[in-house]
């Protein structure tokens, strides 16, 4: 379904508040944003199936504490 | 025309070679000599191929010279074959060029012998042929090579009659003419590609031109065979494409049999005879083996297959060219003999890797049910899991490569998780229970001013809880009302000092008005907050002990004592808050402060909630020291009671620091409601979260006030350096560890707009959002923060990156490139997951459509998916970063299907 849609202006911002002296291209807070949805995809993927494994109906902290130990960055 | 070439062989007359020759022809119809007769060579050597057809030749590959080879030995080995064997020796000879030098002579002899019986030699060596061609492919490459020598008009008849198609298959003699050329080898004769035959070539090239000249020319090239690799090479060459496995047998088994043989100048283009005649001198092979003439052609030809580097039949027909001097033979051939060498040492280590990884599995094993023992003894109560938890274990050993450590652990922590569960049970009850009874004690300050205090000494506990949800939204009015309603219970206070009721009232109303205070108390007087935390203390006289308990205590007795009595003074919470309140209230004086505090209450409810046993904490240590002891009964009372009263004490200490203008006590409220209330949520949030699943941020706050109280107080302690004393401080501080971390940066903040400058951080609704739908399962609360803190440091991690990249580049933007990269070091984007697909796939149009100009093309021309595709990952790509779309159909159609679908979604 449709998402929102990026939300260009705070990821220049967050990306400004870490880097000041780094800029960005003109569609690369696109692409960060991809990679942004993409990171939450796989956050979510793990985070379901710690809790498929824990036999539970929903995603609780633990669950997703796990998942993003699995999941690393580069 | 055999006589040619068998004399020319035989000229260097070499005896044993000779002789064998000899015994390989005379077996034949020459009869002449041992039981080989040339005549029946062919014919013995077709019957000898599948009586004698050595099994394990059978075996070799196709392509493999060798296995024709000892074929043909073995052909000629059953003496009883008439002509077969002579000749299958001699080709055997000429093969495995053992005896490089011998062969030719051999062939030499076997064309004098054949040369003998010309027309029959001639005959044996076609049926011979033939016969292989017949049998097996090998033969028919042995026979191919030499009829692509057999350039001349007459040899390519006389070939084709004997191999019929698969001479002519192979039958190239112009372009082995071409690929001769190129072909370096010092020796290599240009001219004659038959004369460079191998070998083995040569002998099936002089089998094959039996025909033509009598078997003169295939001896001359069996003879010949020890320069087998020239002539594999050429006759690779020679075969060109049309069976370039099998010339790479053939040049395989020559290069096998050559063993370093030097390249033999093969005689010029001389037909047969000059071929003969040139291959006789090439004898310079090196006798590796003994006499011909003691060693009876098979021996020589099994010490030959035995030296000769075994291929496997199922192997790709590669010959092995490394050693040949066959440049210009084919490089594919090459390529595939090294290929083939290769696949041979591959297999082998991989066995021995598979066999050593199975052991140390097993091994694993072992030791993982030795484990499981060792648990199991060691967890008597989980017999009942120890089976599942062993399992569990040892799977996860095996995947974690972790020691029992972590399987106790979870072992133990699915057995004693209830357990814990009850202790935390009751904790989190005990404080729920607190906090909801500061809540409702807020509500019922609120719902105190709303309605009249008095009216509702005992019965507002009535009307208070029934308008409990509501009164909490209503603190606008409270302003007015708290007003009446502190002027209504300053009386009220007055006179009913003893009474529970009345303290417990008063404590509400200290707190509702302390809250309210704090909202309207810009100005007040510290002796207006005296005189009222003196009431306060009359009132609360019953509460002192726990007033002193309270101030003494940590955050979390205070709200537990405070819980307890709101449990059983609630009604009278409500009273006393709403007594604090209109006590506040009269000393507030800025109506217009007060109703902006109060707005900014209403906003800052829940966190009042918080800020009310903050501030109380606050306050009362601050009166306390300021004053007297009288605060901290108010501060026990306002503890109880939540965060007005808290916030009033804090403006109550402003006052009585007598430092604080009016403004910097309103900024101060607001600070002390912003960082309360931002504290108040984190706390609440993160530590409650186990207990409190309500949506109510209130609730939760409540619940950590318990252990946030002092902790909530910090930031309250901190815009008050100035006017409270850092005794106040002191106990809140050291009570909870998140002070620190979190009432240094809140205070920072000013303003409530400037929070989000500080912070730009993304909305936590919409990760939520994107988190629920990518879950596509009910996530807890709790879970959110999580995933919110895993998106910090996410775009944390991802700043550093891409700046590293573009410095990497020398640049100081980030460009499309490195995000590109970013994601292929992420393993997004692989080699068979462009850039472009994964765009197609999670960002909506109008992004697509800036990423990738042509994507409304690329959709709309699906049936040209070919040609658009291309044209596409052309042209939107800008800079070149995207991936290229391979031209494999299907990934086409996947990227046109994406494409579409996502274009169809909109």
């Amino acid at each position: 379904g449709m998402r929102r849609s990026a939300p260009r202006g705070t990821l220049r911002g967050l990306l400004k508040s870490h880097k000041p002296q780094l800029r960005l291209a003109a569609g690369g807070d696109l692409l960060v944003h991809l990679n942004f949805l993409m990171f939450l995809h796989r956050l979510a993927e793990e985070a379901r199936t710690n809790a498929f494994e824990n036999k539970s109906k929903t995603i609780k902290p633990e669950h997703t504490i796990a998942a993003a130990k699995v999941i690393k960055h580069l | 025309m055999l006589e040619g070439p068998v004399q020319a062989v035989l000229a260097p007359g070499e005896h044993r070679v000779h002789n064998g020759a000899r015994q390989l022809l005379g077996s034949g119809r020459i009869r002449r000599r041992g039981p080989g007769s040339v005549g029946a060579a062919s014919v013995a050597a077709g019957q000898g191929e599948p009586g004698s057809g050595s099994p394990g030749q059978r075996g070799h590959s196709q392509a493999r010279l060798h296995s024709v080879h000892p074929r043909l030995c073995h052909v000629g080995e059953p003496r009883a074959g008439p002509g077969s064997p002579l000749l299958s020796e001699a080709v055997a000879f000429a093969g495995p060029g053992t005896g490089g030098v011998e062969q030719p002579v051999l062939l030499a002899d076997l064309l004098t012998e054949l040369g003998l019986g010309q027309a029959q030699a001639a005959d044996a060596a076609l049926h011979l042929l033939h016969l292989h061609l017949q049998q097996r492919d090998d033969v028919a490459l042995l026979v191919e090579l030499p009829q692509q020598l057999l350039r001349r008009g007459a040899r390519r008849q006389r070939v084709r009659v004997v191999g019929g198609a698969s001479f002519q298959r192979t039958f190239l003699p112009y372009p082995y003419r071409h690929r001769q050329p190129p072909g370096p080898g010092p020796g290599y004769h240009r001219r004659g590609p038959q004369l460079h035959l191998h070998r083995q070539v040569d002998g099936l090239h002089v089998l094959g031109r039996a025909p033509c000249r009598g078997l003169g020319g295939g001896a001359g090239a069996l003879s010949g065979g020890g320069g087998r690799s020239g002539s594999s090479g050429g006759g690779g060459g020679g075969a060109g494409a049309a069976c370039g496995p099998r010339r790479l047998a053939l040049v395989d088994a020559a290069q096998g049999e050559d063993g370093g043989h030097p390249h033999q100048s093969r005689p010029g283009s001389g037909r047969d005879v000059a071929a003969a005649a040139r291959r006789a001198p090439l004898r310079q092979q090196p006798a590796a083996f003994p006499d011909v003439d003691n060693d009876t052609p098979r021996v020589l030809l099994r010490r030959v297959i035995r030296n000769q580097p075994q291929v496997s039949p199922l192997a790709p027909p590669v010959a092995d060219h490394k050693e040949t001097e066959d440049a210009p033979s084919e490089p594919s051939s090459r390529r595939t003999s090294s290929m083939v060498e290769l696949q041979l040492p591959d297999i082998v280590p991989e066995d021995t890797s598979i066999s050593t990884f199975r052991m140390t599995r097993s091994r694993k094993k072992l030791s993982i049910s030795q484990f499981e023992r060792a648990a199991d003894k060691r967890l008597p109560q989980n017999q009942a899991h120890s089976t599942l938890d062993s399992t569990l274990a040892r799977s996860l050993r095996m995947s974690l490569g972790s020691v029992l450590a972590p399987d106790t652990v979870e072992k133990k922590g699915l057995l004693r998780r209830p357990k814990n569960r009850k202790a935390i049970d009751i904790a989190a009850f005990e404080g729920g229970v607190e906090q909801n009874m500061q809540r409702k004690a807020q509500n019922y300050l609120v719902d105190l001013q709303t309605a009249s205090v008095i009216e509702a000494a005992t019965a507002t506990s009535d009307a208070e809880i029934m308008l409990n949800n509501t009164e909490l939204f209503v603190q606008p009015q409270s302003v007015e009302q708290n007003q009446k309603k502190l002027s209504a219970l300053e009386p009220q206070l007055s006179e009913s000092k003893t009474p529970v009721q009345r303290s417990e009232i008063s404590n509400a109303t200290q707190e509702e008005g302390k809250l309210v205070g704090r909202v309207s108390s810009v100005g007040t007087d510290e002796g207006r907050t005296r005189r009222y935390s003196e009431e306060e203390l009359i009132n609360d006289g019953e509460h002192v002990d726990n007033m002193a308990h309270v101030s003494q205590k940590t955050s979390a007795n205070q709200g537990e004592d405070e819980q307890g009595y709101s449990q059983q003074s609630e009604p009278m919470e409500q009273l006393s808050t709403s007594e604090e309140v209109a006590g506040t209230m009269e000393h507030h004086t800025n109506a217009g402060y007060s109703e902006h505090l109060e707005k900014k209450l209403t906003e800052k409810a829940e966190s009042q909630i918080i800020m009310s046993p903050e501030e109380e904490g606050v306050a009362e240590g601050s009166v306390k020291h300021q004053d007297s002891p009288k605060p901290e009964p108010e501060m026990a009372r306002s503890a109880r009671a939540g965060s007005l009263s808290r916030h009033s004490h804090a403006f109550s200490s402003f006052e009585k620091s007598g430092t604080k203008p009016s403004e910097e006590a309103v900024e101060q409220a607001d600070e002390l409601l912003e960082d309360g209330a931002v504290m108040g949520e984190l706390d609440g949030s993160e530590e409650e979260s186990t207990e409190d699943e309500t949506e109510m941020e209130g609730q939760e706050s409540e619940e950590g006030s318990m252990k946030t109280p002092t902790f909530v107080r910090a930031p309250a302690y901190h815009p008050l350096p100035l006017l409270s004393t850092p005794h106040s401080a002191k106990p809140a501080a050291p009570a909870s560890p998140l002070q620190p971390q979190q009432a240094k940066p809140v205070p920072k903040t000013s303003r409530k707009s400037q929070k989000k400058k500080r912070e730009p951080a993304l909305a936590s609704s919409y990760i939520k959002q994107i988190f629920r739908h990518y879950a596509k399962m009910p996530v807890t609360r709790d879970a959110y923060q999580i995933i919110e803190k895993c998106c910090e440091k996410y775009f944390k991690q991802l700043s550093d990156d891409l700046e590293a990249y573009a410095h990497h580049a020398g640049r100081k933007t980030v460009e499309m490139a490195d995000l590109e990269l970013l994601m292929r070091r992420q393993r997004l984007v692989t080699d068979k997951m462009p850039l472009r697909v994964l765009i197609e796939r999670y960002l909506p149009m109008e992004y697509r459509k800036l990423l990738i100009p042509v994507a409304i093309r690329e959709e709309d021309l699906l049936p040209e998916k070919c040609r658009v595709t291309s044209q596409v990952s052309e042209i939107g790509d800008p800079n070149g970063t995207v991936n290229r779309t391979p031209g494999n159909p299907t990934q086409l159609l996947a990227a046109m299907f994406a494409s579409l679908t996502s274009f169809a979604q909109h």
